[in-house]
C-alpha cells in the first residue's frame, strides 16, 4: 500500500519523457496533486507496507513526506508559469526528471532498510542531475559534474558506513533484519566500535548530500545553476532527505547509549557549516548563491540542534519544516527576479519594490522568515536550540552559534536591501547582463505559491494541529528530545 | 605462513594499485581497472559463504558488468571521441607511486590493528579493500582528466564492493545489487556529462571547469 506513493510518480515521470510539452506540464501538476492526496491519506491511516522489511511509515518520514508533497504541488504550479516565461530546451526531460526526483525522494522518506535508504538517496542524485544541467551552459555543466562526482563519492562513504553497521551486528551476534527500526530495538547488543565507525562514515556520506561543511562545495554551484523551481526542490526537500538518513542512524546511536559521541560530532559539523556560511555569505555577488549558503547555514543549525539533544531536537525539527517552506518560496521568488532582470548578479538588480512589488513582498517576507524574525517558525526553532544548548552546558558552542547567526543576518540583509531598494542602473551590465528591461508580468501563479508557503509557515507558528505536534513529538522522543 | 589463494590474487590487485598510480595513459588505466573488477567480483566465490544458484548467477553478472562491460564501454568511448590519452597529473607519477607504497603499508598496519574475526583467514582482504578505496580517492584528487576521475571513482567502488561482499554475509545480495546499480547508473550519467564536457570545451581536462568557485 505504502509503495504506491512513490510508484505513482515513478510511472508518470517515465511517461512524461514521451509526451508533448503542454501535456507534460499538466501531468506535472496532476502528479503533484495525486501525490499530495496520497501523502495525506498515508498521514491519516498510516498503513503497513507490502514489503515490510524494506519500507515502513515512521513519524520522521511522514513529516518529510508531507513537506515534500506540499512543496512539490505548489512548485509544480509555479513551474508551469515559469516554463512559459523561460526558454528551456527539451522541456520533457525537465518535467520528467522533476517527477522522477519526487519519486526517489518519496522513497527515501518511506524506506526502513539501511541499504534501500542508501539506494534511494543515490537515486535522488541521479534523478536530479539532469535538472541542474537544464540550461546547457558550460557553467551548468560544471555544476552538474561537481554535483554528481562529489555526491557519488560521498554516498559511497555512506555505503561503507552501512557495511560497518552490518559488521557491528555480526560481531555482536545480533540476528535481526537490517532495518533502522529493528536495529534501534537491539542497538544495545551491537558492537560499539564498529557502530561508531559506521555512524561517522554515514554522517560524512549523507552529510555531503545534506550540504554540511566542509563537504558542501557542490551545493552553491548546483543551486545557482539549476532553474529556480529545481533549486527550490533541491534546497527545500532534498537536503531534508539526506538529513533523514543521518537522523535515523542517530536514533540507533541513541538507543545504543552512544549519543554523546554522535552528538559531539553533529555539533562540530553543524557549527562548521554555520561558520562557513557566515564567511561566504558576506561577499556573495549572486543572489541565488546567497540563498544556497543560507541553506548550508540552516542545515548546520539542524545538525547542531540534533547534536544538542533534548529540546534542541524539537527545535531542529521545527527548523527543518520551516526552512523547507520558506527557502523554497525564496528560490521561487529568485526565479521571478532572474526572469525579470535577466541577470543573476545582485549589482545588476535593484528597485524591486517598485518594479516587481508582488515578488518583493514574497522575497522580503521570505528573508524575514529565514533570518529568524519572530512571527516565523525559524525563530522558535532557533530559540529552542539555543535554550537547549545552554541547558546542556554548551556555552561556547551556543556563543559561536549566536554570533554566526548575527553575521549571516547582517550579510543577508545587506544584499536583500540592495536588490529591493537600490536604484536600478540600466546599461551597467559589466558581468554578462542582458539589455532586457524588466518585462515580467507577475502572473498570479508566479507569486501565489510563495505566498501560500510563507502563510503556511506563519500559521504553523500560531496554530499547530494536534496530529502534527504529536508526530513531531513521536519523531524526537526516540532521540531523547521533547518539550521538557 | 601459508597464503590462501584469495590472498595470492589480492596481492596482484595491490600491485595493480601501484601500476595505476604510475600509468600516464588512459588505456593502461582502464586495463588495470578491468583486472581489478574481475578479481574483486571473483573473490566471493572463494570465500566460504554458501553459494546458491541465484547467488552464482548474480556474481557472474557482476563480473561481466564490472570486469568487461564498463571498462570496454569506456575504452570504446575514448577511441570514438579521440580524447587526449594523457591523465594529466596534478601530483607527478613518481610521487604518486611513493604515496601508493605508503598507502599499502598504512592499510596493512590499520587492518592488523582492527583484526576482524570473520575474515581473519584472509590476510590481504581488508588491506586491499582500504588500499583500493583510498587509491580511488587519490586518483580523483590527483588527476585532472575527467575520465581518470571516473576511473578513480570506479576503483573506490571496487574497494567498497570488496568489503561489502566479504565482511558480512548479511544482506550481501542487496549490497551487491546496490553497488551494481550505483556503478552502472553513476557511470552512465558521468559518461553523458563527459560527452557534453567534450563537446563544450573540446577536451576533458577539468581545468576548464574552474569558473564556479568562491
Amino acid at each position: 500500500m505504502v509503495e504506491i506513493v512513490f510508484l505513482t510518480p515513478f510511472i508518470t515521470g517515465i511517461i512524461a519523457f514521451f509526451l508533448p510539452k503542454a501535456i507534460s506540464r499538466q501531468l506535472l501538476v496532476a502528479t503533484g496533486a495525486i501525490h499530495l492526496f496520497l501523502s495525506l491519506f498515508l498521514w491519516k491511516n498510516r498503513p503497513e507496507a507490502i514489503f515490510k522489511s524494506y519500507f515502513a511509515v515512521t513519524p520522521e518520514g511522514l513529516l518529510s513526506l508531507l513537506v515534500i508533497s506540499l512543496l512539490f504541488f505548489l512548485i509544480s504550479i509555479y513551474t508551469v508559469a515559469y516554463l512559459k516565461e523561460s526558454d528551456i530546451q527539451k522541456e520533457n526531460i525537465f518535467t520528467g526528471s522533476m517527477i522522477l526526483f519526487l519519486s526517489t525522494m518519496t522513497m527515501v522518506t518511506l524506506s526502513d532498510h539501511i541499504m534501500v535508504m542508501w539506494i534511494a538517496i543515490e537515486a535522488t542524485t541521479l534523478a536530479s542531475a539532469p535538472l541542474i544541467y537544464t540550461h546547457r551552459t558550460s557553467a551548468s555543466l560544471e555544476a552538474t559534474w561537481k554535483y554528481v562526482l562529489i555526491c557519488s563519492v560521498g554516498i559511497a562513504m555512506a555505503l561503507l558506513g552501512s557495511v560497518f553497521i552490518t559488521l557491528a551486528m555480526d560481531i555482536g551476534n545480533v540476528d535481526a533484519p537490517l532495518s533502522f527500526s529493528a536495529l534501534t530495538k537491539v542497538a544495545g547488543e551491537l558492537d560499539p566500535m564498529w557502530l561508531k565507525a559506521g555512524f561517522v562514515f554515514i554522517l560524512v556520506g549523507y552529510g555531503t548530500k545534506m550540504g554540511l561543511a566542509p563537504m558542501h562545495t557542490w551545493l552553491p554551484d548546483a543551486h545557482s545553476e539549476a532553474p529556480s523551481p529545481a533549486s527550490a526542490l533541491l534546497s527545500g526537500v532534498l537536503l531534508n532527505c539526506a538529513y533523514l538518513g543521518i537522523f535515523k542512524t542517530n536514533k540507533i546511536m541513541h538507543a545504543a547509549g552512544l549519543n554523546d559521541f554522535s552528538g559531539t560530532i553533529l555539533i562540530v559539523f553543524g557549527l562548521m557549516s554555520i561558520l562557513a556560511a557566515a564567511t561566504f555569505i558576506l561577499k556573495q555577488t549572486e543572489y541565488k548563491r546567497m540563498l544556497a549558503y543560507s541553506s548550508i547555514e540552516n542545515m548546520g543549525i539542524i545538525a547542531f540542534g540534533t547534536g544538542i539533544g533534548g529540546i534542541g531536537v524539537y527545535g531542529a525539527m521545527i527548523c527543518m519544516i520551516h526552512h523547507s517552506l520558506i527557502k523554497s518560496s525564496l528560490f521561487l521568488s529568485s526565479g521571478n527576479i532572474l526572469l525579470g532582470y535577466g541577470n543573476r548578479f545582485i549589482e545588476n538588480t535593484g528597485d524591486m519594490v517598485k518594479r516587481m512589488p508582488k515578488t518583493f513582498v514574497a522575497f522580503f517576507g521570505g528573508f524575514a522568515g529565514i533570518s529568524g524574525f519572530p512571527p516565523f517558525g525559524i525563530f522558535i526553532g532557533e530559540m529552542f536550540i539555543i535554550v537547549g544548548a545552554f541547558r546542556t552546558g554548551h556555552f561556547l558552542a551556543a556563543g559561536i552559534f549566536i554570533l554566526s547567526l548575527c553575521v549571516i543576518f547582517a550579510g543577508f540583509a545587506n544584499q536583500v536591501m540592495k536588490i529591493s531598494f537600490d536604484d536600478f542602473k540600466k546599461g551597467d551590465f559589466k558581468k554578462g547582463g542582458s539589455n532586457k528591461i524588466i518585462g515580467l508580468k507577475e502572473r498570479a501563479s508566479m507569486v501565489w505559491p510563495q505566498y501560500i508557503l510563507l502563510l503556511t509557515s506563519l500559521v504553523l507558528c500560531f496554530y499547530m494541529p494536534d496530529t502534527l505536534y504529536q508526530t513531531i513529538i513521536d519523531a524526537v522522543t526516540a532521540l531523547g528530545g521533547g518539550l521538557k | 605462513m601459508i597464503l590462501h589463494p584469495v590472498d595470492t590474487i589480492l596481492s596482484l590487485v595491490l600491485l595493480s594499485v601501484l601500476f595505476s598510480f604510475g600509468s600516464s595513459r588512459l588505456p593502461g588505466l582502464i586495463k588495470v581497472l578491468a583486472f581489478q573488477g574481475i578479481v574483486v567480483s571473483m573473490v566471493p566465490f572463494f570465500i566460504g559463504h554458501d553459494m546458491n544458484g541465484g547467488g552464482i548467477v548474480f556474481t557472474f553478472v557482476t563480473l561481466l558488468i564490472r570486469g568487461i562491460i564498463i571498462p570496454m564501454s569506456i575504452y570504446i568511448a575514448i577511441k570514438k571521441v579521440a580524447i587526449k590519452r594523457e591523465v594529466e597529473p596534478i601530483i607527478g607519477y613518481h610521487a604518486s607511486i611513493l604515496c601508493g607504497l605508503g598507502l599499502i603499508v598504512a592499510a596493512t598496519y590499520i587492518s592488523r590493528q582492527l583484526n576482524i574475526v570473520s575474515i581473519s583467514d584472509y590476510k590481504l582482504l581488508f588491506p586491499t579493500a582500504i588500499a583500493l578505496l583510498v587509491a580511488g580517492m587519490f586518483l580523483l584528487m590527483a588527476r585532472r582528466n575527467a575520465i581518470a576521475m571516473v576511473l578513480g571513482y570506479i576503483m573506490m567502488e571496487n574497494g567498497i564492493y570488496l568489503v561489502g561482499t566479504t565482511i558480512s554475509i548479511r544482506a550481501r545480495h542487496i549490497v551487491e545489487f546496490g553497488i551494481l546499480l550505483d556503478v552502472l547508473a553513476g557511470v552512465m550519467i558521468m559518461a553523458i556529462i563527459l560527452q557534453n564536457i567534450k563537446r563544450t570545451f573540446d577536451d576533458v581536462d577539468t581545468a576548464n571547469l574552474r569558473t564556479l568557485k568562491e
